[in-house]
């Protein structure tokens, strides 16, 4: 072989050496297992840690929080969207309590076009006031539970029974006295709850309790009924001492149950319009004071001052107890 | 080398070329068989599964399963949430610009031909949220004459033949055997021809790391038995995962209990999310 020929030849196995030796180099491990790629890194892949733990991850130490959520509406909101993702919790510290629920809660229940009629949806401007959804409402738990109970009295004999009650509140369900309430056009899911809880003793009253508990409970439907059934309208009584108009801005705050002007869209919550402004005074200060137990109550009277109470009672009184609707 | 003067110059040129090309061809055989034995010698390096046959996981075998994804539009209420457990996730840089999901907005209003639509990243929406690095959707049709809105979320329609794959000139980006598309980050030269080359957008540039990225169904939680993040942070249940392989998954019962559709059909990508209550604007 001529040796310009045998150079020619031996560089380009020289040049196929170096190439297959560079190739298998190269070419990273796993490449061509499964395909043109490195299948390493589907193993890569699948080996990350989850950051977002799921709320089976909570269950063990949160079981009373976990164990009221799971039976709330909001059971389909997992822990990690309001808390964070749990990842390194709790070795790395707590997780965080989210502080503004008004941004919060209003990402899905703000009313808007495009959201299906099926989610619950607030107009924020009327709703609350500006409050904290959490004043009124459990996060874990939502659903503000106003049990509704169903009414069916007789309304003839609830007025017999009412001879009863008329020294305090009224022959026709108007007080006579400042501080008792007017019961005449209440809502009478209402009065039945309430009449009730006096009954079973989970509300107290030095009058009311063995009053109560001498009734059945067909009487304290018969009475809600006849009660629900009279004219709000009495005598308009004193001047309040508290300043109507301020109560009206501090009343928004009320509005979501008790409606703007007192008169609410849930009979299972009393109608304030139009009564009795010493009632009402005594009452927010005894939710206040946790005298009356109410969580929702107990929660929106915390932050109000005696004179704010006396404002609010001013602007329920003056207003009409007549529905517009 | 010394010249010879006994044959004419013509002949001997002729003569050394016929040579050559059946040395060159010779030595092309060579190559080719040396170069064919070479490849499986390399995958060969590798060819045993070190795990007892289940890939890529020991408790995870992929070939068992198919995955599929299901948006049901009437459902969403565009609170975000997904995209949120998303970026928390899988690390996704925190701005209004990267996503490997996200939820668009339609809206039809009165009078008007064309549809009005936007994301989480639309300015309005991101002033609406405080920060880049929350999201919320403004109520900025709160006072119009709106004839018509929904919200859609959107991710990777881990395609069947998924045009990324194909313009990938390195195989960083390939399709698992139970039907995810992932990537190389290792590997990715970050040419950014995948990003050009998705029909749906599904893919963006992470700058830092030098490579793209987009959605993987959470791959690393569903070979755990997880959910992905964003099925499981959705509070309305407008997204639903599972194996199509099971008749009786989510995804299964989905697809066959509903008309479903998918984003560009035209597009011959045979996407593998499935949508439910969508315009013809939705693309």
């Amino acid at each position: 072989m001529p040796k310009h020929i045998f150079r020619l030849l031996s560089l380009i196995v020289g040049f196929l050496v170096v190439t297959i030796i560079a190739i298998s180099f190269l070419i990273p491990d796993s490449f061509y297992r499964f395909g043109h790629y490195r299948a390493n890194s589907v193993i890569e892949i699948a080996a990350q840690e989850p950051v977002l733990q799921t709320a089976n991850y909570c269950k063990d130490c949160h079981t009373e929080r976990h164990a009221q959520w799971s039976a709330s509406n909001h059971k389909s909101v997992t822990c990690e969207v309001c808390h964070g993702a749990a990842l390194g919790h709790p070795q790395n510290g707590k997780l965080p309590i989210p502080k503004d629920a008004a941004k919060l809660c209003t990402l899905c229940h703000e009313a808007m076009p495009g959201r299906p009629r099926t989610q619950p949806q607030i107009q924020v401007a009327q709703h609350s006031g500006g409050q904290q959804c959490t004043v009124c409402h459990n996060p874990h738990s939502p659903k503000i539970a106003a049990t509704l109970v169903k009414v069916a009295g007789n309304a003839a004999a609830g007025k017999q029974k009412a001879a009863d009650c008329a020294a305090c509140h009224g022959v026709a369900g108007i007080s006579p006295n400042d501080t008792w309430p007017n019961l005449a056009g209440q809502n009478a899911a209402y009065l039945v709850r309430i009449l009730a809880a006096y009954k079973s003793g989970d509300q107290k009253d030095v009058a009311m309790t063995p009053l109560a508990q001498a009734l059945g409970d067909a009487d304290i439907q018969n009475l809600a009924t006849y009660y629900a059934g009279l004219n709000c309208k009495g005598a308009a009584g004193e001047k309040p001492a508290g300043d109507a108009a301020a109560g009206k801005v501090l009343a928004k705050n009320c509005a979501a149950c008790h409606g703007e002007t007192g008169i609410g869209s849930n009979p299972a919550w009393p109608k304030l319009a139009a009564q009795k402004p010493g009632y009402l005074v005594n009452v927010l200060k005894a939710f206040k004071a946790g005298l009356r137990k109410d969580p929702m109550m107990a929660g929106v009277s915390r932050g109000l001052s005696d004179t704010d109470i006396a404002n609010l009672a001013a602007y329920y009184a003056a207003q009409s107890c007549q529905s517009t609707k | 080398m010394k010249k010879d003067d006994s044959k004419p110059a013509l002949t001997a040129r002729r003569a050394f070329l016929t040579k050559l090309a059946g040395a060159a061809t010779c030595a092309g055989a060579a190559v080719g068989a040396a170069a064919l034995a070479a490849i499986p010698a390399v995958s060969a390096k590798t060819a045993a599964p070190p795990d007892g046959g289940s890939f890529p996981t020991k408790d995870y075998d992929w070939t068992k399963h198919q995955w599929g994804f299901g948006v049901d539009a009437t459902k969403c209420i565009g609170c975000l949430r997904c995209v949120e457990a998303c970026k928390t996730e899988n690390k996704v840089p925190r701005n209004a610009h990267q996503f490997r999901t996200w939820v668009e907005r339609y809206v039809y209003l009165e009078g008007e031909k064309a549809v009005r639509i936007d994301s989480q990243q639309d300015p309005v929406n991101i002033e609406a949220s405080g920060s880049q690095k929350e999201f919320r959707f403004a109520n900025r049709y709160k006072d119009a004459k709106v004839d018509k809105a929904f919200f859609v979320p959107k991710l990777c329609n881990q395609c069947t033949h998924p045009a990324c794959v194909q313009v990938c000139p390195v195989g960083a980006t390939y399709r698992t055997k139970d039907g995810v598309v992932l990537i190389d980050h290792d590997y990715c030269i970050g040419c950014r021809y995948c990003v050009q080359a998705c029909p749906y957008g599904a893919r963006y540039f992470d700058e830092e790391k030098g490579v793209s990225d987009k959605c993987t169904w959470c791959y690393h939680r569903i070979t755990k038995g997880l959910e992905p993040a964003c099925v499981e942070a959705c509070p309305v249940g407008a997204r639903i995962f599972g194996d199509q392989n099971d008749k009786q998954s989510p995804i299964s019962l989905f697809i066959r209990n509903n008309r479903v559709q998918v984003l560009r059909p035209e597009s011959g990508n045979a996407p593998n999310v499935f949508y439910v209550g969508i315009d013809k604007e939705v693309n």
